[in-house]
This record gives structure tokens, sequence and C-alpha cells, in this order.
């Protein structure tokens, strides 16, 4: 069975059809990536699984659980960690409370310790700047630290919403050298990425959206040798 | 010196007041970002509230006043009470408007104050005629530098001071205040640590009511007297306290508080009518040079 099954989900905001129809499923372990230009719907179908926009029909189930009508906080629970797109850390809180957010759910004070021990491991810089306040990181220390909020969750499912955004190409590397990183400890991760190069580089399978729709999906390796996605995403 | 020190007892008392309910207005607004303009009228809820209690208990007075065990249980289900029917006002009138432009819910909350001050009045056992407040413990005045405080002054500015503190504590050491502060950053960001953002939005509420009815307690022991619109002009007071000393902020709030209300006895010492529009002439200046309030920054967005 799938880890992640989802089905003909539509999403709408008002009057605008922001998802339509789209259907994919990942399985465990996996790194699946979706990809498309701006405003194809690919954040949307990510807050729809965490429960932060509600779909207006279609299903997502989550390893045999119906998430379409779950709650996000409870979402959170099953194990979805999500970095949403702009990073999103607490502005005033400072590093260390930013990533105790994120083990909000865990009762056991070991658990934390161990988790925040392992996040300080993977980001030594999140260790250095400690008792800053979030909102005076520099980007891709923001970045660093909401993967690390989000690795806080304990989840078997990690969704990255443009890890690349606006980042320095040399800190970009680095990110994404840590999701692989990431995954080959067990975590299954759902990217999206504009940056469809890096993209299809990281995951093993990936989905193309346009306008709200699935155009194309197969291994990575096929899509990066696709005369249609060279020339549309990969500027070749 | 004596007159003085009166005077800024009298301050202290009504800065109590106004600060327990500049508190509401700020946590609200921090955390929903609207300003409850049904807020003031929690503490009419709370006082009048007290009074009905108060008259249930009427059995264990004792010369005309209750024993201190009693009061403290008046006072206690006052606060859970009012606590609660602003939970219910929230989840019934702001919640389903949450998403919706704010200007809707500012008016929402216009309408709500309106209702909440004219079903009372409705109501036969109610009604639109002050009543006065019954004293809940017996005075006794002390004399300090010549000027003369009452035991009901000091417990009063204590209560205030134990309630402020204990919200405090609430809000920076506990793990629910830790909650409140990232649903007031980002909502989005909370709910996706697993933060019932709902809920903490209750809880915000459900302190604000409970400190308007304390604020109110504070209010009738000083002025003994409750009618269905006492909230409307204090809240309006109160609201001008958050602002002063810069909305969203806690400290702010109490800060706002005690400067309007010391202000507020000096100024009616030297000019009866003065005393009400100092607050305002206050809240101009501070606003003229500190446009975010005392304790406000203005917040320069980071792209």
């Amino acid at each position: 069975m799938a880890m992640l099954e989802i089905s003909d989900l539509h999403v709408s905001y008002g009057a605008i059809n922001a998802v339509r129809g789209v259907s994919f499923q990942m399985d465990k372990g996996e790194i699946v990536a979706l990809i498309g230009s701006n405003g194809a719907g690919k954040s949307t179908i990510l807050r729809t699984i965490s429960g932060l926009e509600h779909a207006r029909s279609g299903s997502i189930k989550f390893q045999g659980t119906e998430l379409t009508k779950m709650k996000a906080h409870k979402i959170v629970e099953l194990g979805i960690a999500h970095v949403p797109e702009g990073r999103r850390v607490f502005p005033k809180l400072t590093v260390t409370e930013n990533l105790h957010m994120g083990a909000n759910l865990i009762k056991d004070k070991q658990v934390i310790k161990d988790s925040l021990e392992r996040v300080f491991t993977i980001f030594p810089r999140l260790k250095e700047r400690e008792k800053q306040a979030a909102g005076t990181l520099s980007g891709g220390e923001q970045q660093m630290l909401a993967l690390g909020r989000a690795l806080m969750t304990n989840g078997s499912l990690l969704m990255l919403d443009e890890p690349s955004m606006g980042l320095a190409p040399i800190i970009v590397e680095d990110i994404f050298r840590i999701i692989r990183q990431i995954n080959e400890s067990g975590t299954s991760i759902l990217l999206i990425e504009q940056n469809a190069f890096l993209a299809l580089n990281t995951a093993s399978h990936a989905y193309v959206l346009e306008t709200g729709r699935i155009s194309m999906e197969g291994p990575s390796k096929e899509l990066l040798a696709d005369d249609r996605v060279k020339a549309a995403y990969l500027g070749a | 010196m004596a007159t003085i020190l009166q005077y800024l007892v009298y301050g202290l008392q009504l800065g109590s007041v106004y600060a327990l309910l500049a508190l509401g207005y700020t946590m609200v607004y921090g955390i929903v970002g609207m300003i409850n303009f049904a807020h003031g009228d929690f503490l009419m809820i709370g006082a009048m509230g007290t009074y009905f209690i108060a008259k249930l208990f009427e059995g264990q007075r004792i010369d005309g006043t209750y024993p201190m065990l009693i009061v403290g249980v008046i006072i206690l289900i006052a606060m859970l009470g009012t606590g609660g029917i602003a939970v219910g006002t929230e989840a019934i009138a702001y919640r389903p408007l949450r998403n919706k432009p704010r200007m809707i819910a500012l008016i929402t909350a216009v309408g709500v104050s309106m209702f909440l001050e004219n079903f009372p009045r409705a109501l036969p056992f109610i009604g639109p005629n002050p009543r006065s407040f019954p004293t809940l413990f017996t005075p006794t005045s002390f004399l300090v530098l010549g000027a003369s405080i009452t035991s009901t002054q000091i417990i009063m500015i204590l209560l205030a001071a134990i309630t402020m503190a204990a919200l405090y504590f609430v809000v920076n050491r506990t793990k629910i205040g830790g909650q409140m502060r990232a649903v007031s950053m980002d909502k989005d960001a909370a709910s996706l640590m697993g933060i019932n953002v709902n809920r903490v939005i209750s809880i915000t509420f459900f302190i604000g009511g409970a400190l308007a009815a304390v604020s109110g307690i504070c209010y009738a022991s000083a002025y003994p007297q409750v009618d269905v619109y006492m909230g409307s002009w204090l809240g309006n007071m109160s609201f001008v306290a958050a602002v002063l000393g810069g909305i969203g902020d806690i400290r702010g709030a109490m800060l706002g508080g005690f400067i309007l209300g010391i202000a507020q006895i000096f100024a009616t010492a030297i000019n009866s009518t003065f005393g009400y529009a100092v607050g305002f002439i206050i809240l101009i200046i501070i606003l003229l040079v500190k446009p975010a309030g005392i304790m406000g920054k203005l917040v320069v967005e980071k792209v």
C-alpha cells in the first residue's frame, strides 16, 4: 500500500480552481517531487494535505487514514511534517524556542532532548545561534530552522515547499545535501520545487503540474531526459 | 504630601481597573488581530454577575459583609462565568468571521457590544436601573503618612497585581503561553506544529473575560454602583490604555492602564471635567511621538 495516496483532488479558492483532479501516490522511503511553474497548484496541494486548505472533493489517504476532513493539528499527529513556503519561523522566538514548538506534541522529555541533539548535529549553525531570535537569522539559517523545526515533530513524511527559494546557490546545495541525508535516515520526502533541475536530481519520482493538473509523470531520470520537460522547465 | 499620596492610591486603584481590562484588549488583538469592542461589556458582566452571585450567598452575610472565603468563592465564580461568556462570544460571533476582511469582525464586535448591553437591559430581573454593589468585606481605614487608605483598596490593588503577575507567568513560562505566542505570530505555522489554534484562541478569550471580571469587581468596589452600560465607558478608556502602552504588548497594557488611571485622578483633582479628557490628551501626545505606543515596535516586514 502506498504511504500517501491522493485521488482526484479538487481545491478551489472562491471561484478559482487551483487544483483540478490531481491523483498521485508515493511509497515509504521515497523522495517524490512536484514540479511546475508559479501558480500551478503545487503549494495548494501541500497545504491541503496538511489541512491548512480544504479540498472541494477527492481524497487524501495517509497510511490508510483519510485526511480531507481532519484538522491541521490532528494531521501533524499522524506524522506529517510540513515546511511551508517562505519558511514561516516564529520571528520573535529564539532558535531553541522555535525548535521546541516543533516538539509541541511530544510528551517524553528524553525524546525531545534527543531530537534537539539530532537537529543540532545536522545543523551546527543552529546550535551557534541557539539564543538568537529567529527573525534575525539569514534566509539560509531560517530555512535550516524551518527544516529543523519540522524534524522535531518526528514525522514519517516530510513535505518541503520551495526549500531553495531566495537562497544563494552554495546554501541551496547544502540544504539539498541535508534533505538527502534526512531521507537516508528513513524519512519520506514530498518536495516542491521551481528549480526543476534540482528537484529531478534529488527525487526518485516526479510529477509535473500545469494549471492544477498533472501533465507528466515518471522516474526523475526519464523526465530529465524528456524534451518537453527540458524545453519548459530546464531552460534547454 | 498626604494629598498626593491619597490621589496616588486612588490612581492605582483606577489604574488596576484599566490595566486588567486593557490586558484583554491587547491579548485578543495580539492573537487574532481584531479589536474586541465588546470587551468592556465583559467587565459589566463580571460586576453584574458578582452582584447576583453575592445575592445567592446572602445567607452567609455577617454584619453586611461576607467572610473572606465566601468572597473568594464569589470572585472565582464571577471570573469563571465571565470567562465562559467570553469564550461563547468568540465561538458564536467571531470565529466564523476569522478569515473574512477585518472590518467585518470589527463591525460585528460593535454589534456584540450593543447586544451585551441591551439584552440584559431588556431582562426583567436586570433592567436599566443602576444597582448598588454589595460591600464584600468590612473596610478598615489606615492612616499612612496622613493619607487614608482602606483595606478594600489594598486588597483590590493586590488582587489586580497578583492576577497580572499570574498572567505574565502563564504567557511567558508555560506551555499554553508558548502556544499563545506562536499563534499570535503565525497561525498556519502554529497549526503545523500540532497546536490547536481554536483552542488557544478560546483560552485567550477565557483569560480576557476572567481578567475583565476582576476588573469589574475592583471598579465596583471603589464606585459601588453597577448598571448595564458601565462597561462601555470603562472599555473605551482601557482601549486607550492598551493603545497607549502599545497594543499587542502585555507589559504595555499594564503600564498604559496605570498611567491613565493615575493621570485621570490627578487631573480630576485639578478640574473635575478635565479628568476624562486627560487620557485622550496623553494618547494623542504619545501617538505623535511614538506611533506604536510606549512598548510597541513598528513592525518592519522582512521579505
